[in-house]
């Protein structure tokens, strides 16, 4: 520093005094930092830890509020609880089982061979993974009824069977409907391994003698393991946790799972400590497997290249491909067309057992659930609002948790990511409790109560869709706003936002789909003021009147699809140019 | 030339000419275990071009991410225009730091044109449309864009885009620019050519500069001075001639240009020429200047490193008459580089571990059973230490 500028230097930084020095380091503290992670930290913490603490808690205390285990006693001695307990087990057995052999093979086939039909299985899966399984239960009644089933009545009176081959209404269909609800899972996700799995790793082995045999044993199968193992996990815990065909099929067959009988348990009058203690074993469940698959699996999730088979790995399978192409026709048929189709069927059926003729086609099953004068389009509307106020709490906090977690060093950070995680692993019935115990002396009955159920179970999607979209972007792009002069807020708005609207309305159109066709959570929350169509369809399907409960699912379907295709929409713009 | 002229800079006050635009005092900043900067000292002038140059993890980034506002130093102080910016305690946010900065992955945002981009400082600034548009439209003719204003930076090439980056930087006449391996990412010619265009650009329109990078030859043809930085200090700052011909260490000696260090015995000690004799291990003695208070403490029987360029090095006969009889060396390989050869020859006498000498030579050389003699031309050598 010159002699000439010290004094001036001097004046600037002690003379103006200590207010200004104060003031300044104030300045730099940033309140606005610090409110926006507080904020978002105790609304982390109300939505997802204070439920999931209750239900623990709930579940070790008696009434008199003492710490014990009889609790767990007393709810597992209760009659059926441990046939249900059992069934669950065997349940998330044979459908873990019959994903893998059906969603393995047609990955493969997809992926690695010359097969026809190939695209008719990929949109097959999508589509058996977009209709929820209370909904292909009513396809599947009109189908596989034990009596009145189209398919049974079509094999009795043109193929001479004595008996009808088919019930639905049985645990072995119940098996059935969820395997074609999430064997897509393992489809996408083994063929999206496959197609990763980078040519010249299995032409090396090639070149080292190894056959096509062996090189898909030792090669690409440990290669796209992780992968198999990763969705086996979801399909797992999906299978535990589901609740609306069991329900169902089992209210129709005579036998529970743990997930019906939990909310069995909170019908009236409401026995929070029971439900928690059975709730409690999926709670478990749920967490050993996400313990798993974050410290077994991610370490050996090695593959990052993305890609298409090449030539050299589509194997030709000369004469089998009409057997490969066949049976990719035969999953389509049954996983896809047939239950879409019986849905619209029935949906437009005079009534469900009345012969297929152009005349026993009819509209009345929709003109009465658009009817002002019944609980259908109120359900309606409530699942519309709800869908709009979830989708747009959930993307609003996945864009400021996401870029806090992926923007602020501070400490604490991972645990913004870890509850959001906890959440998604979490079972949808089992938070639907937590969610009951915590707010239902505040919001009883009220639409503001599923609404926070919603947005926690849901937000998960949100904050991953959106955080990635901010670990994408270049920490660069925001601090060359701040260097042209733009202060924080608007570096944000000017650079952040926009980069990453198309990620958030992803988010947004996703949980929105999400929304409307959640059930587990909304037969335990919605009270008869508060009916979503989700609801609403359940008890059709267990008053016996499929025929409305189809009209009504077609209508989730056709408004689920439809915003799924407002994705484009978000994909399409010159944003996505991003280099 | 009428849009540089736009762009000067407004002639600043007598008063606050002798300001440096920027001054680094004592600066530290520790991340993790490691002291990334560990005091650090630099005035950069009005006008003035500074390269920090350093291997990877020397700290140039860290002390360039300190000026701008993007770290907080853990010790010493940073000022700007004679005012703090940074110390412990206090941080001037970026944005109201007045600077220009281009970044070595361009950050040009992918949702805006160019011209957005561009202007996008003056309209955050404030400015009203008209002027941002002229003033964008001057600074994409300075940097040859003027055609592509209307583009979005997916459109453009690696090169286009950095010239975006710098366009942006410049928009705001900011009182420093500084530049964070800008050039890094652009291939091998492209490179060469942007760095001969920034320097002249630099000049021709009296920009203050902080460039960082770890490729010498940008720091020596964009520098007016050199810091060259090892392990979060200074090892030295000077002229690009004076880090490269008077290093002040070995480890300058060897990051700036190709050096061949020869250790030696000093035989006798000449203050007033500035220089010693230095009879070399390799053989031959040979005289070599050195900084003064490396002098001052010299002896005869002080041990000493003499540096040799490569291009300082004659095979087959002196440059003048009267030098000694050389330094006898055994060949090792040669390449022909088009303008020069290139030859590593082996010092040391017979023994095998000898000094490997790396020598550009526009001859050949002569080598009788592989082996030749070479002189150091006279002047050249240089004591590091």
């Amino acid at each position: 520093m010159s002699e000439i500028a010290a004094p001036d230097h001097l004046a600037a930084s002690r003379g103006t005094g200590f207010v200004d020095s104060l003031l300044r380091r104030l300045a730099a503290l940033q309140p606005v930092r610090f409110l926006v992670i507080g904020l978002s930290i105790a609304v982390l913490l109300a939505l997802i830890a204070y439920p999931l603490v209750l239900l623990t808690g709930y579940s070790l205390v008696d009434a008199q509020g003492n710490l014990t285990f009889e609790t767990f006693e007393k709810a597992f001695a209760r009659r059926g609880m441990w046939q249900a307990t059992v069934n669950s087990g065997w349940l998330v057995l044979f459908v873990t089982l019959g994903s893998c052999a059906l969603g393995i093979p047609l990955a493969w086939i997809v992926a690695r061979t010359d097969a026809p039909g190939k695209t008719l299985v990929t949109l097959a899966a999508g589509v058996s993974f977009v209709i929820p399984t209370f909904i292909s239960v009513i396809s599947w009644i009109f189908l596989a009824a034990p009596n009145s089933g189209y398919l049974n009545k079509l094999a009795i009176e043109l193929f001479g069977f004595e008996k009808a081959p088919f019930n639905i209404m049985s645990f072995g269909g119940l098996v059935f409907i969820e395997i074609v609800g999430v064997y897509p899972l393992v489809f996408f996700a083994v063929n999206a391994a496959l197609n990763n799995v980078d040519a010249s790793h299995e032409q090396a082995a090639r070149i080292l003698g190894a056959g096509r045999l062996r090189t898909t044993l030792t090669i690409t199968l440990p290669l796209v393991r992780p992968a198999i193992l990763s969705a086996v996990i979801l399909v797992m815990l999906d299978a535990l946790s589901s609740f609306g065909a069991p329900s169902a099929i089992g209210t129709m067959a005579n036998f529970s799972v743990i997930t019906t009988k939990i909310y069995d348990l909170l019908k009236f009058p409401p026995q929070f400590n029971y439900a928690a203690a059975v709730a409690m074993p999926i709670m478990i469940f749920t967490a050993i497997s996400l313990l798993i698959q974050k410290y077994a699996i991610r370490a050996e999730n090695f593959r990052t290249l993305t890609g298409k088979a090449t030539p050299g790995q589509i194997l030709a399978l000369g004469r089998w491909r009409w057997v490969a192409g066949g049976f990719c026709l035969i999953v389509a048929l049954v996983t896809a067309v047939l239950p879409v189709g019986a849905l619209l069927l029935l949906s437009v059926l005079s009534s469900f057992g009345a012969d297929i003729r152009l005349d026993n086609l009819v509209g009345k099953h929709y003109a009465l659930i658009f009817d002002e004068n019944f609980a259908a389009r109120a359900s309606i509307l409530h699942s519309l609002l709800l869908a709009l106020a979830t989708a747009t709490v959930c993307a609003t906090l996945g864009l400021v948790l996401g870029w806090v977690v992926e923007r602020f060093r501070f400490f604490g950070r991972e645990l913004i990511g870890f509850l959001v995680m906890i959440a998604y692993g979490f079972p949808s019935i089992a938070y639907a409790v937590g969610i009951l115990m915590g707010y239902v002396d505040l919001f009883y009955g009220t639409l503001t109560l599923i609404l926070i159920a919603y947005a926690g179970k849901l937000l998960p999607i949100a904050f991953v869709l959106v955080r990635n979209g901010i670990q994408q972007l270049s920490t660069d792009l925001e601090e060359a706003a701040r260097i042209s002069g733009a202060g924080w807020l608007r570096s944000i708005k000017d650079v952040t936002f926009p980069l990453v609207r198309g990620a958030v309305g992803i988010a947004w159109v996703l949980v929105f789909s999400l929304s409307l066709r959640e059930l587990s959570m909304s037969a335990i929350l919605a009270q008869s003021d508060t009916q979503v169509m989700p609801t609403v369809v359940l008890q059709f399907i267990e008053d016996g009147a499929v025929e409305l409960a189809a009209a009504l699912a077609v209508v989730i379907v056709v408004v689920s699809l439809s915003m799924l295709g407002l994705i484009r929409l978000f994909t399409a713009k010159k944003t996505a140019a991003v280099s | 030339m009428s849009s540089s002229t736009a762009l000067r800079h407004p002639a600043t006050e007598p008063t606050t000419a002798e300001r440096p635009r920027l001054e680094l005092r004592a600066l530290r900043k520790q991340l993790g275990d490691t002291a990334a900067v560990n005091g650090i000292d630099l005035r950069v002038a009005p006008g003035e071009s500074v390269v920090l140059l350093g291997p990877s993890g020397c700290g140039k980034t860290t002390t360039l991410r300190m000026v701008a506002g993007f770290l907080q130093p853990d010790g010493g102080e940073i000022h700007l225009n004679g005012a703090l910016a940074s110390n412990a305690g206090f941080s001037l946010p970026p944005e109201k730091r007045r600077l220009g900065m281009v970044f070595q992955t361009y950050a040009v945002w992918p949702h805006r044109t160019v011209a957005e981009n561009v202007g996008y400082g003056l309209e955050v600034a404030g400015k009203k449309r008209g002027e941002v548009e002229a003033v964008v439209a001057a600074v994409l003719d300075l940097v040859q864009l003027g055609s592509l204003a209307r583009r979005y930076p997916a459109e453009l090439s690696g090169g286009q885009q950095q010239r975006v980056a710098l366009a942006r930087a410049l928009a705001t006449k900011p009182s420093l620019l500084l530049l964070d391996e800008p050039l890094s990412n652009l291939d091998a010619s492209l490179r060469e050519e942007m760095r001969f265009e920034l320097r002249a650009l630099q000049k021709d329109i009296g920009l203050t500069t902080l460039y960082v990078t770890h490729d010498q030859d940008e720091a020596l043809v964009l520098a007016d001075r050199i810091v060259v930085m090892n392990k979060g200090r200074i090892e030295q700052i000077g002229t690009p001639e004076e880090v490269y011909r008077t290093p002040a260490s070995r480890f300058v000696g060897g990051f700036i240009g190709i050096a061949n260090l020869l250790e030696g015995e000093v035989e006798t000690v000449d203050r007033a020429g500035g220089r010693v004799r230095v009879a070399l291990d390799a053989g031959d003695r040979i005289w070599s200047a050195s900084t003064d208070r490396w002098l001052a403490g010299a002896v005869p029987g002080t041990r000493a490193t003499v540096l040799l360029r490569p291009e300082d090095i004659r095979l087959d006969r002196p440059e003048a008459p009267d030098q000694e009889q050389g330094i006898e060396v055994s060949f090792g390989s040669e390449s022909f580089l088009g303008s020069h050869y290139e030859l590593k020859l082996r010092a040391g006498g017979l023994t095998p571990d000898g000094i490997l000498l790396r020598v550009q030579s526009r001859l050949r050389g002569t080598f009788v059973d592989g082996r030749t003699r070479l002189w150091a031309r006279p002047g050249s050598a240089w004591v590091v230490a």
